[in-house]
């Protein structure tokens, strides 16, 4: 069985790189070879520009795995010390950073619990804490939110923005599409062990030719009879807090105007602004209609939609 | 640093998983025991009277016994330094195998443990070579079962030096042969850990190995075995399964022996014995290096 086939990748250094895919699409084995807990039976990889496995580049790697266990005799500050020892950190130094990190993820009361005590949210906690105690270069997270409460991913997410401010480059391996595409600056989909798709988050999720346009002042029906006269021009129905059917972008949401929504390209946009304007509508905003990444993950795994 | 916390690691491990615990509070209640209820009264290097729990000792058949049935008063002129050496005799014989067999349950899980998911991810990915992290694991077992036997007959013997007088170092020396037997047992138990991953039968195929390095001994001291086998194909697979067998294997009978050696100080060590333990428990253990080094995960 081949597990990753024609893999060709590049993540520049100070992202946060998305990796997606559905169960057993070979997010987890790309991650194991890059860090030589897996090999391959051919091909090259090379992290931070050295060969997988190296030692010193490892030094300079933060990793958080899916399912992760920790030595169930010891304590979660326990914890912290022998990967901090692992990954070469001084005795003082090490003391400094584990105070500091077991605050930050708010384990500070538990630091002196066994782990096998722990929740599956604190072992998140105490994960992330792990793979951030030698101040990587290099961040691979797998799976970093799973089982863990809204409020936690969301202690999860500011954290890895802190990482992503101070520089570090993150490799994100998520189910949650949402988290990904808020964390995510590029992002590779992986089917059957084949890179289906690769790129800015903001192109994948751009759609071609479709806009929404906020309007104000202007009764329902005069709304449906210009969009019964323009072709590709609706009225989006309650666009509720979240955005309007199908995404929006940031700032889509609006209490005081109505959405439309316009399937086109620019001149037929420009048609549809005339029209709305000799019928004395206000228009607040217009903006290109985003999809979220879910639809494009699911057009891609499903629908077979090209590069 | 690295090592160190690899080593620091498996020994809470071990603390942790109780075997060891129980071993050291066995020791412990026998070094007590020594401690407590021994009372003898040496004059000239030779027993004059002996009390043990309140119990008077007194001679017997060559030997010594303790209350009722004694052939009379006294010690019948048994030396101190035969007395210790009768007491470390016994004590090897009852707690060096319970030392053995206690540290086989305790570190057959080491290598299983670490291989589990979750885990040994975590531990690859940090920047320890792999024979580093796999030899340290190893490392951390042979020393923890080590120390527990130094335990045993360092303070055993200064106990007895205490109450008697006589320091045998001997004794101490067979707790460093068996501390020696184990790690190379060791070897082999960790070599069954990488290849099938499972803790139970670590444990059964380290048994088979020791009972088989005791049983090997006999047909290959005894050069006339062969001729009862008549088929002269099947002597020859005998014969080399037989050899094999003792050649690779720790040489666990002569090992023994030598303890027996030191302690009465009778005889010599068999060094012979120690090179060959000592040979195929590094092949062994080198053959658990590559294979983890290699193998995906």
């Amino acid at each position: 069985m081949v597990a990753l086939a024609g893999l060709d990748l590049r993540v520049p250094a100070g992202q946060t790189f998305g990796l997606l895919g559905p169960n057993g699409a070979g997010k987890t084995t790309l991650v194991k070879l890059l860090l030589a807990i897996a090999f391959p039976t051919s091909g090259r990889a090379k992290v931070l520009d050295r060969p997988p496995g190296n030692v010193r580049a490892k030094a300079r790697i933060g990793y958080l795995p899916e399912n992760h266990r920790y030595p169930p005799h010891l304590t979660g500050e326990q914890v912290l010390h022998h990967f901090g020892r692992l990954s070469g950190l001084a005795r003082e130094e090490r003391s400094r950073r584990v105070t500091t990190l077991l605050r930050r993820v708010r384990m500070e009361e538990w630091s002196g619990v066994r782990v096998h005590k722990y929740s599956k949210g604190m072992m998140q906690r105490l994960g992330m804490a792990q793979a951030i105690l030698n101040e990587p270069e290099l961040l691979i997270l797998d799976e970093p939110t799973d089982g863990v409460d809204p409020i936690g991913r969301r202690e999860i997410r500011d954290l890895l923005l802190e990482q992503r401010e101070r520089g570090a480059t993150i490799f994100l391996n998520s189910h949650l599409l949402s988290e990904v595409e808020r964390l995510c600056d590029r992002v590779a989909i992986l089917k059957d062990g084949v890179l289906r798709r690769e790129g800015r988050v903001e192109d994948l999720t751009r759609a071609k030719s479709a806009f929404q346009i906020e309007v104000r002042s202007a009764s329902p029906g005069v709304l449906e009879a210009v969009a019964a006269r323009v072709p590709g021009l609706t009225v989006a129905e309650n666009p509720g807090p979240g955005g309007l059917p199908g995404g929006a972008g940031p700032g889509a949401t609006s209490f005081r105007g109505t959405w439309l929504e316009l399937s086109g390209d620019v001149p037929a946009l420009n048609g549809a602004i005339d029209a709305l304007r000799r019928q004395g509508v206000e228009i607040a905003s217009i903006q290109p209609r985003r999809d979220s990444l879910e639809d494009v993950f699911v057009r891609v795994l499903e629908e077979g939609e090209p590069q | 640093m690295k090592v160190a916390a690899i080593l620091l690691d498996t020994g809470r491990e071990l603390l942790y998983r109780k075997t060891i615990i129980v071993y050291f509070g066995v020791v412990t209640l026998v070094l007590l025991f020594f401690v407590l209820a021994l009372q003898t009264d040496v004059a000239n290097g030779v027993i004059a009277s002996l009390t043990v729990a309140g119990l008077e000792g007194s001679a017997s058949q060559g030997g010594f016994r303790l209350g009722d049935g004694a052939e009379g008063p006294g010690m019948g002129g048994l030396t101190a330094e035969m007395f210790v050496r009768y007491v470390q005799l016994g004590m090897a014989f009852f707690l060096y195998p319970l030392a053995i067999l206690m540290s086989v349950f305790a570190t057959a899980s080491l290598v299983p443990r670490m291989l589990e998911k979750g885990t040994i991810d975590l531990m690859l990915s940090k920047p320890i070579t792999r024979p580093a992290l796999f030899l340290s694991r190893y490392a951390g077992g042979a020393l923890t079962a080590a120390l527990n036997l130094l335990y045993l007959t360092l303070g055993l013997a200064v106990i007895l030096a205490w109450k008697t007088g006589v320091w045998n170092g001997g004794f101490v020396l067979s707790g460093l042969v068996m501390s020696f037997f184990f790690a190379c047992l060791l070897a082999f138990t960790v070599l069954a850990g990488v290849l099938l991953r499972s803790t139970t039968v670590s444990i059964m195929i380290t048994a088979v190995l020791f009972v088989a390095s005791l049983l090997v001994r006999l047909p290959h001291s005894n050069r006339d075995w062969p001729l009862l086998i008549t088929s002269r194909a099947s002597r020859f697979l005998a014969q080399a399964v037989v050899e094999t067998l003792y050649y690779a294997l720790p040489r666990s009978y002569e090992l023994v022996q030598s303890t027996v050696a030191l302690i009465r100080h009778e005889g010599s060590v068999e060094w012979g014995a120690i090179f060959g333990s000592a040979a195929s428990g590094a092949l062994a253990l080198a053959l658990a290096v590559v294979y983890f080094s290699r193998k995906d995960y």
